[in-house]
């Protein structure tokens, strides 16, 4: 079992002008600032010593395995068979060129638009888009993009379809 | 398409409309490994523990709020109660672990850390009795630190030592903030039947069960609640009430649920927990009191409020129970009456008093929270509205809390403004009997017959 911290007080204790540490030893900031101030060098047996990732302990699933997908028991079934879909939502006055407006600036993202439903009730539309997003599009990006359109006439909200699943099937 | 244009309305209005939000994630860390035989060495390594695996709490709560459209309102942190890990050093006044937890949650920027904490349901470590001593003025020197108690359980029963010496507690840590109208005592809270997996302050710590990180949400939405009853009108039966309710419970905890897990995903730590408690805000509509009222009682308060709320409590847990298989926390209705425009509204009309209160901590998920009452309340008159409610979760096998805040130099009827998500507060009457005999008599309420279930 390796050491834990590496404090302050340990480091004073040290000899030498170096200090083997284990790869998952965390230091703290008080002894990395007692080691500079002495001259000394932090290292672990394989090089020179670097903050740890957060260990989670035994309890951990599988760490080192990578994050998204990985964890079968933090996925519902469904999860892994629903793709990157987000659902878009307008609602505002109607006035021409709403809908191109939209879906232009989807389509100028890569983005292909699986779905579409429209409704109006009087002055007013609602607009449902159902899209799916391609590998490697920054989601945040794309979701200002489009809730900065409208201009005061329409507001746009852009929501990951899992919120929609989660609540609404079982 | 794979939703009706209903269903995904209905979502965004939640969001939108009905102030659902996500209340509070809580990255639960332990500090197990952190106790040294040095105090000062103790806080270094709490200190760089919890900035080690909170750093990126903020940020990727912040990121899943974007990504799924659903506001994050709180990030908070709960530790290992520090009683535990302060034991080996020996030290007197503990105040240096409550600015180590200060200075961590200041470097990550959360909203508040939980688990300045001792457990002393039957007796006090010496550790222990340095953590209640250091607790005044832990508090009054922090920002972010909450302190937590737990003083009595089902299994235990109640130790009435603690209970008079936390009152007295309660008494210095309001002198000491006295110039915020007491707000110290707002993060201290006693409980019977502790819950150990809670991620709402003040109550929020590790208990020796968890894992080394752990991740629990709170889901909150009375919002929502209060606007589907109010769609559904006075006429419907009581059974379809609960109905509702339920089926709207169901859908905020999936919310929860997650959020849970996606929030545990990308920090790579296990979820623990969701507690679909129904969390209030000072923000008007977002009341538990409203949807007392739209049950059918004229004011929160009046007869007929302990029924209403108990159908409240009872549905949200059976919606939330058929959600997530992960339900936990203390998991019911909050009435913290300085959070709840409808609870200030109904004490500043002379609707709720301090004893329906009580009666209405019966059937809630938690008990007495944010109750102000006179600067000069004797410290016997504590220990006994403390006492009360520890009995009501020993013998009821539930959780129970205090959280009461005497306002320095304030009468019963007077106002305080706490700010924030602590919202305003009417100073409350607890009458003018006390129990100085029973105050003073110390010794333990010995365990219920109900504990004896072996």
């Amino acid at each position: 079992m390796s050491r834990r911290f590496l404090t302050a007080e340990d480091v004073r204790r040290a000899e030498g002008a170096e200090l083997v540490v284990d790869a998952q030893t965390v230091v703290t900031p008080q002894a990395q600032e007692v080691a500079a101030a002495r001259g000394i060098t932090l290292r672990t047996s394989a090089g020179a010593w670097q903050p740890p990732a957060p260990d989670r302990g035994p309890d951990a699933p599988r760490r080192g395995e990578g994050l998204a997908g990985d964890h079968p028991y933090l996925d519902e079934p469904g999860d892994a068979a629903a793709g990157d879909s987000v659902v878009v939502t307008c609602v505002g006055r109607n006035r021409p060129g709403v809908l191109a407006e939209v879906t232009g600036a989807i389509a100028a993202s890569g983005v292909n638009i699986d779905d579409i439903s429209q409704k109006m009730i009087e002055d007013y539309f609602h607009m449902v888009l159902v899209l799916t997003m391609p590998p490697g599009l920054d989601f945040a990006s794309f979701k200002q993009q489009l809730e900065c359109l409208g201009a005061g006439d329409f507001v746009v909200r852009v929501m990951h379809e899992k919120v929609f699943r989660y609540m609404h099937r079982l | 398409m794979p939703f009706t244009d209903q269903e995904i309305l209905e979502t965004i209005r939640m969001v939108e409309l009905e102030t659902l939000d996500i209340r509070t994630t809580t990255l639960g860390i332990s500090l197990l490994d952190c106790a040294d035989s040095d105090l000062e060495t103790t806080c270094e390594k709490v200190y760089t523990k919890i900035t080690h695996h909170a750093r990126d709490l903020v940020k990727t709560a912040d990121g899943i709020a974007s990504d799924y459209g659903v506001p994050i309102v709180n990030k908070r942190i709960a530790v290992t109660p520090v009683a535990w890990i302060a034991g080996p050093s020996g030290a007197e006044d503990l105040t240096p672990l409550a600015l180590a937890l200060d200075a961590a949650a200041k470097e990550v920027g959360v909203d508040f850390i939980g688990g300045f904490s001792a457990y002393v349901h039957k007796g006090f470590t010496r550790a222990d009795q340095a953590l209640f001593e250091s607790i005044p003025h832990a508090l009054s020197v922090t920002d972010h630190v909450c302190s937590s108690v737990s003083l009595g359980s089902t299994r235990a029963g109640i130790n009435m030592n603690a209970v008079a010496r936390f009152s007295e507690l309660v008494l210095e840590t309001a002198a000491l903030t006295a110039s915020t109208g007491g707000l110290g005592c707002a993060k201290l809270v006693c409980f019977c039947n502790v819950v150990e997996d809670n991620p709402f302050v003040a109550g929020a710590h590790v208990g020796i069960g968890e894992a080394e990180t752990v991740l629990n949400v709170g889901v909150s939405g009375p919002g929502v609640v209060r606007s589907v009853l109010e769609r559904l009108g006075p006429e419907a039966d009581l059974g379809q009430v609960a109905s509702i309710i339920k089926r709207t419970a169901f859908k905020i905890t999936r919310m929860g649920e997650l959020v849970g897990r996606e929030a545990a995903r990308r920090l790579g730590t296990t979820f623990g927990i969701v507690d679909i408690s129904l969390a209030p805000t000072p923000a008007v509509g977002d009341s538990v009191s409203d949807i007392l009222e739209l049950l059918g009682v004229d004011r929160t308060g009046a007869p007929g409020t302990t029924a209403a709320l108990a159908l409240l409590t009872d549905a949200v847990k059976k919606g939330g129970v058929m959600a997530s298989s992960s339900v936990g926390g203390l998991s019911g209705a909050f009435i913290p009456v300085s959070e709840d425009q409808g609870m200030i509204d109904a004490v500043r009309d002379g609707a709720l008093s301090l004893a329906k209160l009580e009666a209405m901590t019966t059937v809630c998920s938690v008990g007495l929270d944010m109750v102000a009452v006179p600067g000069n309340t004797p410290v016997d008159v504590l220990t006994g509205i403390i006492a009360d409610e520890l009995a009501i979760g020993m013998v009821n096998q539930k959780t129970t809390a205090v959280r009461i805040i005497p306002v320095p130099g304030k009468g019963p009827g007077e106002t305080v403004e706490w700010g924030g998500l602590l919202g305003t507060a009417i100073v409350q009457d607890p009458g003018r009997y006390g129990c100085r005999i029973l105050h003073a008599r110390g010794g333990r309420i010995p365990a219920p017959v109900q504990s004896f279930r072996n």
